[in-house]
């Protein structure tokens, strides 16, 4: 083995400029082939941390428009969701529906301290909106059952605007003015973009008054697995709201579900394809680079013609040829393949430090899977590329030992 | 009896096949030292390559001390070569980006020993060429004459039934030819039995016995 390999080091340390510019091929095709990984791999992070903080398993259910005629009901009506779908949701559909929430919120409403104000008005919400919104609770707590229960004036706000009510001061426990009524500030979250300030749904219920007509309603899911469990439980949603506010279950318009455990499958499919093509694109970058070790390899057999003769005069069986071709092929992928890994990894990480985080891009770097994964490629290719040129070798006849150069 | 050729015939295939041994009967016994002689395309090349095991015969039977060789696979005839046969060229064939000592040992490897009993037999080989102070130096580090010294190591190393050498001198100025002739001389009075094949008439007199080849065939 180590004659072997002194052999190989011999003959490649006999051509350098070729044995690089050839090498360059394979390193350049590898480190293509890292870097799109690396940065294919941000993405599916950053994706993945994107759907992390927002509750996956969830659907938000929107009042839409009948379009097809319900036991006696004419086509053509309005679906309102109503304040007491909330609790035939969850009661009718235990086997897929975890919880449910819904939103009422007013736009207009300024919220002020005597320090300074925020428009954009208020969101009447359940406790569970703090899982589905991804929201993290940066100082006190989120509304909980008791405040949905007593209707209380209480309120939690985002970060940024608890900031600009009260500046330095520590707003847990102070009171900001909503519209004509004071509330006590109970919770300060932390979030993206979402920047709505958050108060019991029952407390925002009495403050517009009337009407139980609710414009969207979210719920929690459980049970879901894949996309046919996730069918299942938007079916069963339909059915139990179609008995409940008159509409056929087949009335795909009658409500608008937005179900983002659907839209997590999509885009981990959608995620698997970018990981796929990546692969296939850095392959075919590498066949570019293997072409040329084997094209080297061919001239290389071609020059070595009488040296093989000779080697084959004085007692090499033809396998020994054969093993030293192949073996000189993977050693010039492997060796350049790893020049190449380790200036893509570098490269990986230096994106990785001059793009810092962001939402959709996250920590691109390549773990120890892929690493060993292109190893096996390199090899395999390398075996390949010199698959042909050793055939030709075999048909070098030791007669040609005796033809003067 | 090292060599024992009945009736051999070969010919090339083509438009017109060419016959280039007709019906040769051969025999060299153990300890001999005998040239082939002939004029370019007498045939003596093609005989060479039979009696080196590098290329077959269409017809008629050659013995190689006691094996028959006859359709033979690649990796059979890789053997014979290997365990008998030492062969010298013209243009020493040496490994370029090999020294001396690893040259030699080369036929060895091919038989699996060992690299440290390699070298130490490779060097044995050497000294006897007087080339031991040479071991570490590149064939293009050599004079011809060294070359070949190295080349007839190599072809001793694994004690080959017969030495066969292709024009040994052909490269060679006239007095390294003499001093690479007494080298083959000393061998043949050791015992070794060596087939030298030559145009060259100044060889072929320091041979014990001249067999001369013309179109084809056997003459004297």
């Amino acid at each position: 083995m180590i004659d072997l390999l002194n052999e190989i080091l011999a003959t490649l340390r006999h051509n350098k400029l070729r044995t690089a510019l050839t090498g360059f091929a394979v390193s350049w095709g590898i480190f293509l082939l890292i870097v799109l990984l690396s940065v294919s791999r941000g993405l599916v992070n950053g994706m993945e941390s994107m759907f992390g903080k927002r509750d996956t398993e969830s659907m938000t259910i929107y009042g839409g428009w009948a379009n097809k005629p319900y036991h006696g009901l004419k086509e053509d009506r309005p679906i309102e969701l109503r304040d007491k779908s909330i609790e035939v949701l969850t009661v009718q559909n235990p086997e897929y529906i975890r919880d449910a929430s819904a939103n009422l919120s007013s736009d207009s409403t300024v919220i002020s301290t005597s320090k300074d104000y925020i428009t954009g008005g208020y969101q009447g919400v359940y406790p569970s909106t703090q899982r589905f919104e991804g929201l993290t609770i940066a100082e006190g707590r989120f509304i909980n059952d008791s405040d949905i229960r007593e209707g209380r004036k209480v309120i939690v706000l985002h970060k940024n605007n608890a900031d600009m009510l009260f500046g330095r001061e520590y707003p847990i426990g102070k009171q900001v003015r909503v519209g004509d009524l004071s509330f006590t500030v109970v919770g300060i979250y932390d979030h993206e973009w979402q920047k709505a300030s958050y108060i019991p749904f029952s407390t925002a219920r009495n403050m517009s008054g009337g009407s139980d007509r609710l414009r969207r309603i979210t719920v929690g899911l459980r049970n879901v697995k894949d996309q046919q469990s996730s069918d299942k439980a938007e079916r069963s949603v339909r059915e139990t709201l179609g008995r409940q506010l008159q509409f056929d279950p087949d009335d795909e318009s009658a409500l608008w579900l937005w179900n983002r455990f659907s839209d997590y499958l999509r885009t981990s499919s959608a995620m698997g394809a970018i990981g796929l093509a990546v692969w296939v694109i850095g392959l075919l970058t590498m066949l570019s680079g293997i072409v040329g070790v084997s094209n080297i390899m061919f001239v290389s057999v071609r020059e070595r013609t009488h040296e093989i003769g000779v080697k084959r005069a004085i007692g090499a069986r033809p396998l020994s040829i054969l093993k030293q071709i192949i073996l000189e092929s993977v050693a010039i992928t492997t060796i350049f393949g790893y020049v190449g890994i380790v200036a893509g990894v570098i490269t990986s990480q230096v994106i990785s430090h001059y793009v810092g985080e962001s939402d959709f891009f996250k920590n691109p770097t390549v773990d120890i899977a892929i690493a060993i994964q292109v190893t096996f490629v390199l090899i395999l290719a390398g075996a390949f590329a010199g698959l042909f040129p050793a055939l030709k070798s075999l048909k070098i006849k030791p007669v040609e030992a005796l033809r003067d150069e | 009896m090292i060599i024992e050729l009945k009736d051999v015939n070969k010919s090339y295939p083509g438009v017109v096949p060419l016959h280039v041994l007709k019906d040769i009967n051969l025999s060299i016994d153990r300890g001999e030292l005998v040239s082939i002689m002939g004029a370019s395309g007498s045939g003596k090349s093609t005989l060479l390559n039979i009696l080196g095991i590098l290329d077959n015969y269409d017809s008629g039977e050659y013995r190689l001390d006691g094996n028959l060789i006859k359709n033979l696979s690649e990796n059979k005839a890789a053997d014979l070569r290997n365990y008998l046969i030492g062969f010298v060229f013209q243009s020493f064939n040496l490994i370029n980006y090999k020294n001396a000592l690893e040259n030699v040992a080369l036929p060895l490897f091919y038989r699996g020993i060992s690299r440290k009993k390699r070298n130490i037999l490779a060097m044995e080989q050497l000294d006897r060429m007087g080339m031991k102070d040479r071991a570490t130096h590149l064939p293009g580090e050599l004079s011809g004459g060294q070359k070949q010294r190295v080349a007839i190591a190599r072809a001793l190393i694994t004690n080959p039934s017969l030495l066969l050498a292709d024009e040994p001198t052909g490269a060679l100025d006239s007095k390294t030819s003499r001093e690479v002739m007494q080298v083959f001389r000393d061998l043949n009075a050791e015992g070794r039995t060596i087939v030298i094949v030559t145009h060259d008439p100044g060889v072929g007199e320091q041979t014990n016995r001249i067999i001369r080849i013309s179109d084809g065939r056997i003459v004297s």
